[in-house]
């Protein structure tokens, strides 16, 4: 299993070495020009020029990559500029080993921008894992239990309702009735777990519905499925032979092979969603990295959307390794190596 | 009890304004110059209570030479950043307003016969937030900034090209800003400091000077031993009434300002900082604002906003709501430009510019309160604007009109024309469709051709060998005159080069306007040059060089805490920051 | 349906053994709803099993034989499936009690042990575990008691170190051993009744061998009645005293085992028999699959459910085959071996076509028997 680890881990970093390379030529060899955000609104095109300089982005699309390659093991400084290292020092940053560039949207390094908006997704993140997870599986096995009946057609109605609707809408629905009009929560905002758990809980409940809606509406669905097809299996028909009580073949037999592809598939979800929820953030002014990513594109900040772009790509990687890792534990008919 | 009372005057008050605003929205070109878009007035404050800023759009910059959005620039300059000059408080009234009047400086600035050369000498008591004095190497400092074109972007560096320091074989100035200190003789002779006087030496006259002063913040004061370069972008070191609280200013969600201890109330009258704390929350979605606002409830009830209300949430603005907005035309003007490389025959121009049928593109836009019909390209708030009598009906759509100077134009019909724009909501779309219409009807075949303002429709408008013949444009002045807009636009030695077009997206090019448009700015006497840009104007519409579209239109609700909420002209419509007060202090 | 009932009832005393039949199943049906109309999987099934006898259930997959012992174990209680008739266990008729008292039951009085073991097993969790479920949902008992029984039986049934073997999981088990823990699981409650469904399909034909012997000897042991469920005409010659042999849910022919196997009156089994591969017989015998797929349960034949496939139909005056459902009656051979067939006297077809053709150097034998 060790082994096995590092082969995946290895193999995960040379997978994001490419795709860091990909991401480059995808975006900094594209026909857009990133210099006019920096320029401003009235740029004349020699400004236009004097900004791609400063920005670097004038340079061959390879020899970017490789400065941002030898960032990333060794550090660098921006501006990349001798002139101005040596006349005023104190305005050069340092992005020391590991440094995914820096962005000229926020002047700031990118490393600095995602550590300071990572706790605010993943907060979003798991609050939301929570919500759908405990209502998802709840109500796909109850669904389940009563196929064909009321309570079923309720519960699929309704998830297919909240999957149909716009997470956009949803989250302005929420914001506007239930904080805004109805004052029923305060105006969801996020605060620091460290600094107060209770504002940490309750600036999170309404984006974390929000943002578990969509994702519950599937697993319901997906745990419906899961229960029925797990029901029809011979092992469970033998549990009942037993005399076992339907408590326990449910609770127990029905439950433990449901687990298996809920842990794989939720895993794989909440990865994706540490990066950020761009929807959810975007309506309820979350400033987390979902939100950052938005604002990247829009100023076409390639440093930052880069650095973005790898960050949820080695969070894929490493749920992917960790699902993989999981799975041998909870299946024990799966050995790796 | 007396808040009661207070605050129903108050409603009483804006509900006077607001139904007067609708009363004026529309048609207000009257040929005699621009007057006040609202009639709020200032009235007597309680100092103290905390008010509140909710905005969608981020801040930029915090750093004034970095700065260039209406919104940005008004708020510093009644908050953190004083200038030579400034515009007064309070004040609606579009040439009062935006007329400068001093600030750090003890005139509005002397010059020289054929305003080359400007000299301000600053006050004796301005400071710092750290209680030095504002000296006049900060404010030398200041505008050496702008040179270092390759860390301090996003501002209006085009001011660089005015001081008189010499280009080098680029075209560029040899003086390279304070960082690296490359031609730093060159700048020195450019601006100089004598004692506590500071002036500046320009390469053409610059007769609107102090405007261009009091509208940005590119000849703000700047202490050079807190300049950290582009670490300084989101750093505020405040010379006004007030200063970032003690964490700073986040990029995504905002920040408070506090009062400044080291800012002496008796000696800046420009600024009554009544409020004792603002907070910027930023990133909201415009929708959300607008709904907040509407409730009115906890902090909400002394907020304010530059979002206008979406035409969704319209129907929503009515009884104690409406009372508490403000509806009127902003310094925003639309425009079209016909491709002079392609609609060579006036006839054709001509047809284009009757058929314009502005009023169905305004209601598509969202009404009377969201646009209004324009018939200049100038905006009806910058001093010297005059409706243009060339265009016709504010609505437009003349078709038979069109139809006939179609005809007397000998070219065949239906005559393609490709109207590029700039995608945005459904309504943009709705809006150029609603054009489309009645250019159909007059003989032309217009195909809209919708582009990404984020890069691909610049990209199509700037080629000068774009194959657009109609191309939508959008402007507001950079400071309160005609010489910040007809010639950014409509010269074609500033914009033209093999590259590119600049801003004159339709290569529009005439010998006689740009002598005419050098004449004018060299007219010292504003009065008289007012004149001759009206005159540059008409020749402009003569040519068809443009069609004027509308005057987009600001529709502003605060919460019903707020007293002395003024739409200044001389804050570009925004809130005025220098009289906002809260209802008793916020007691 | 009274006929076949009343046929029934007496044929229990033809096993001369005292007392009352364990296993009494009286026209028992049963039918699913669905959505096409109603699919009568088993309609009207009787037969008796005594304490210590092992009857055979015989029939193509569909023919309701695996269903009609499901609803032996209860197992749709709960469900949408109609069930009406009898099934009397030790005096108690199912059909009538709760699902927590046939739960009671399941696996204490009446055990099973499923076809495909690897499926049946629950691969998440150990063989020894399921085991120890097993016995401890109806005694109570410390979980180490639970796993000494559970470890005595594994080795009963032949699992080499089971005391090692009994924390494996169900994928660490061979196919033979997995299905040796099956039974294990099924006996720990030491059931008055077994039922195999098939339990040897799934197995290679050496393990097989090795299962049944295993089956009979714990079946000696534990003096329990075995249903065998099979399709493999030689495991029932093997195993069992009584011979069910189903076609389209309904019984066709049912008798002793020897009497059935040597002298079949209904040309189903005689298909059966055909389709069976001698291993060790000669090599002229030829075998001949039965024509045509097993009959639709939700729109069967008319008459004679088999008709359509029957190559002795014309032997039959009239349209009977097509238009009368022949009784499960005694034939030619004395009134404890029934057969659902319109054919007058089958023994001498058989004889004459049908056995020439399976099975060449048997027809002596058999006729000199016969004489």
């Amino acid at each position: 299993m060790f082994a096995y680890t590092i082969r995946r881990v290895i193999s995960g970093i040379l997978l994001l070495v490419v795709m860091s390379v990909v991401t480059f030529y995808l975006f900094y060899a594209s026909s857009s020009t990133p210099e006019r955000f920096a320029c401003g609104p009235k740029c004349t095109p020699t400004q236009l020029d004097t900004t791609k300089r400063a920005l670097g982005y004038d340079e061959p699309t390879i020899v970017q990559w490789g400065k941002f390659a030898k960032g990333f093991v060794a550090g660098r400084e921006f501006p990349d500029d001798e002139k101005l290292r040596k006349a005023a020092p104190e305005q050069v940053v340092e992005c020391p080993r590991g440094c995914l560039g820096y962005s000229y949207g926020y002047s700031k390094p990118v490393n600095t921008l995602i550590k300071d908006k990572l706790p605010i997704s993943v907060s979003l993140a798991i609050s939301a894992f929570v919500i759908w997870i405990a209502g998802g599986v709840l109500l796909g096995i109850t669904a389940a239990l009563f196929k064909g009946r009321l309570i079923d057609k309720a519960i699929v109605g309704l998830s297919l309702l909240a999957f149909a609707f716009p997470t956009f809408f949803i989250g302005l629905l929420l914001l506007k009735f239930v904080a805004i009009r109805w004052g029923i929560v305060e105006l969801p905002k996020y605060s620091d777990f460290t600094d107060n758990p209770f504002l940490w809980v309750s600036g999170l409940i309404l984006p974390a519905i929000t943002l578990a809606l969509v994702y519950m509406a599937g697993y319901i669905r997906m745990t419906r499925a899961f229960v029925l097809e797990t029901m029809s299996e011979d092992y469970i028909r033998t549990a009942r032979a037993k005399g076992l009580t339907r408590r326990v073949v449910i609770g127990k037999h029905t439950l433990r092979a449901v687990l298996t592809p809920l842990v794989t598939l939720s895993g794989l979800d909440l990865a994706g969603l540490l990066g950020g929820a761009i929807i959810t953030e975007t309506v309820f002014n979350f400033n987390g990295v979902g939100k950052l990513s938005f604002t990247a594109v829009q100023r076409y900040d390639l440093p930052l959307i880069v650095g973005i772009v790898l960050l949820l790509a080695s969070f894929v990687i490493v749920a992917n390794i960790v699902v993989d890792l999981l799975y041998a534990v909870i299946d024990p008919r799966v050995r790796l190596g | 009890m007396g808040t009661n009372r207070k605050r129903l005057v108050a409603a009483a008050a804006s509900m006077v304004v607001a139904v007067s605003l609708a009363g004026c929205g529309g048609d207000s070109g009257d040929g005699s110059g621009p007057k006040g878009q609202t009639d709020q007035e200032v009235t007597e404050a309680t100092k103290g209570g905390a008010v509140f800023s909710l905005e969608t759009a981020v801040t930029q910059a915090w750093d004034p030479q970095r700065t260039y959005t209406g919104r940005d620039l008004s708020n510093q300059s009644r908050l953190v950043y004083r200038s030579l000059v400034d515009f007064p408080k309070g004040v609606t009234d579009n040439i009062e307003g935006q007329t400068p009047i001093p600030d750090l400086a003890t005139d509005t600035g002397q010059s020289n016969e054929d305003a080359t050369e400007w000299s301000f000498t600053l006050k004796d008591g301005p400071k710092w937030q750290d209680g030095k004095p504002v000296t006049c190497e900060d404010l030398k400092y200041g505008v050496s900034r702008t040179f270092a074109t390759d860390v301090i972007t996003g501002g209006p560096n085009y001011i660089i090209g005015y001081l008189d320091v010499p280009q080098d074989a680029d075209g560029q100035p040899v003086y390279k800003g304070p960082y690296t200190g490359e031609g730093q003789d060159a700048f020195d002779q450019a601006v100089t400091c004598d004692g506590n006087t500071i002036t500046y030496r320009f390469k053409k006259p610059w007769p609107d000077f102090p405007y261009a002063v009091a509208a940005l913040r590119s000849f703000d004061p700047y202490r050079a031993d807190q300049d950290k370069g582009d670490k300084s972008k989101l750093s505020v070191f405040s010379n006004g009434p007030y200063m970032l609280d003690e964490k700073g200013w986040n990029e995504d969600s905002g920040g408070t300002f506090v009062r400044n201890p080291e800012w002496d109330a008796s000696e800046d009258t420009n600024r009554d900082a009544n409020f004792d704390t603002i907070t910027f929350e930023i990133g909201i979605e415009t929708e959300v604002i607008i709904d907040r606002l509407i409730a009115d409830e906890g902090n909400d009830k002394f907020a304010f906003t530059s979002r206008s209300v979406t035409p969704a949430q319209y129907p929503q603005i009515t009884g104690d709501v409406e009372a508490r907005a403000v509806n009127f035309e902003s310094p925003f003007s639309n425009y079209l430009v016909p491709n002079f490389n392609r609609l060579t025959n006036l006839k054709v121009r001509q047809a284009l510019a009757a058929a314009t049928n502005r009023a169905a593109y305004v209601g598509a836009l969202g009404g009377d309160k969201a646009s209004a019909p324009s018939l200049s390209i100038v905006n009806p708030s910058t001093p010297g604007y005059v409706a243009n009598p060339n265009f016709g009906k504010a609505e437009g759509g003349d078709v038979e009109g069109a139809k006939a100077l179609l005809e007397e134009s000998g070219e065949t019909l239906p005559y393609p024309i490709k109207l590029t724009y700039p995608i945005g909501s459904d309504a943009t779309d709705k809006a150029f469709a609603a054009l489309k219409a009645t250019y159909d009807e007059a003989g032309f075949d217009v195909t809209l051709d919708g582009l990404d303002p984020s890069g691909p429709y610049y990209e199509q408008i700037q080629k000068p060998g774009s194959d657009s013949d109609l191309i939508w444009g959008g402007w507001g002045s950079d400071w309160p005159s005609v010489s910040t807009v007809i010639p950014p636009l409509f010269d074609s030695r500033v914009n033209i080069t093999k590259a590119s077009n600049g801003q004159d997206y339709g290569n529009y090019a005439s010998d006689e306007v740009n002598a005419a448009i050098d004449a004018a700015a060299a007219e010292t006497d504003i009065d008289k040059a007012n004149e001759m840009w009206s005159e540059v104007d008409n020749m402009l519409a003569e040519d068809v060089a443009y069609i004027p579209l509308d005057t987009t239109k600001f529709y502003f609700l605060h919460g019903s805490g707020l007293e002395n909420y003024v739409n200044s002209a001389g804050t570009n419509g925004y809130t005025d920051l220098g009289v906002l007060s809260v209802v008793d202090g916020g007691k | 349906m009274s006929s076949s009932t009343a046929q029934l009832s007496a044929e229990p005393a033809q096993g001369g053994q005292p007392g009352d039949p364990l296993l009494v199943v009286k026209d028992l049906r049963v039918h699913f709803p669905t959505a096409d109309g109603v699919v009568k999987a088993v309609d009207g099934l009787s037969y008796t099993l005594e304490r210590g006898k092992t009857l055979g259930i015989v029939g193509e997959s569909g023919s309701g034989k695996s269903v009609s012992s499901s609803a032996i174990m209860g197992l749709f209680h709960g469900s949408n499936a109609q069930l009406s008739g009898q099934i009397v266990l030790d005096g108690t008729d199912i059909l009538t009690l709760r699902e927590d008292e046939m739960r009671r039951l399941r696996g204490r009085d009446v055990a099973m042990i499923f076809q495909d073991p690897l499926s049946a097993l629950h691969p998440y969790f150990t063989v020894g575990s399921q085991i120890i479920e097993a016995y401890r949902v109806h005694q109570s008992v410390s979980k180490k008691v639970a796993r000494r029984r559970a470890i005595d039986l594994l080795d009963r049934v032949g699992i080499p170190q089971p005391d090692r073997r009994v924390d494996d999981y169900p994928h660490q088990f061979s196919g033979g051993m997995r299905q040796r823990a099956m039974i294990a699981m099924g006996l720990v409650n030491d059931p008055s009744m077994l039922i195999a469904d098939e339990p040897t399909t799934a197995l290679d034909v050496t393990v097989q061998a090795q299962i049944l012997d295993l089956l009979q000897d714990l079946q000696r042991e534990f003096n329990s009645a075995v249903i065998i469920i099979t399709h493999d005409l030689g495991v029932v010659a093997e195993m069992t005293d009584d011979t069910l042999v189903m076609y389209g849910g309904r019984a066709v022919e049912y008798g002793k085992t020897s009497e059935i196997l040597t002298h079949p009156e209904m040309p189903y089994t005689w298909g059966l028999l055909s389709s069976v591969p001698e291993v060790t017989g000669d090599t002229s015998a030829k075998l001949i699959p039965i024509p045509g797929s097993p009959p639709s349960l939700l729109n069967p034949p008319s008459g004679c459910h088999f008709h359509p496939r029957c190559a002795f139909r014309d032997k039959v005056p009239g349209d009977l085959c097509r238009t009368t459902t022949p009784e499960l009656a005694p034939g030619g051979r004395g009134s404890s071996h029934l057969k659902r067939c319109h054919l007058a006297d089958p023994e001498s077809i058989y004889q004459t076509e049908v056995l020439p053709e399976i099975a060449p150097d048997l027809v002596d034998l058999l006729a000199e028997e016969n004489t």
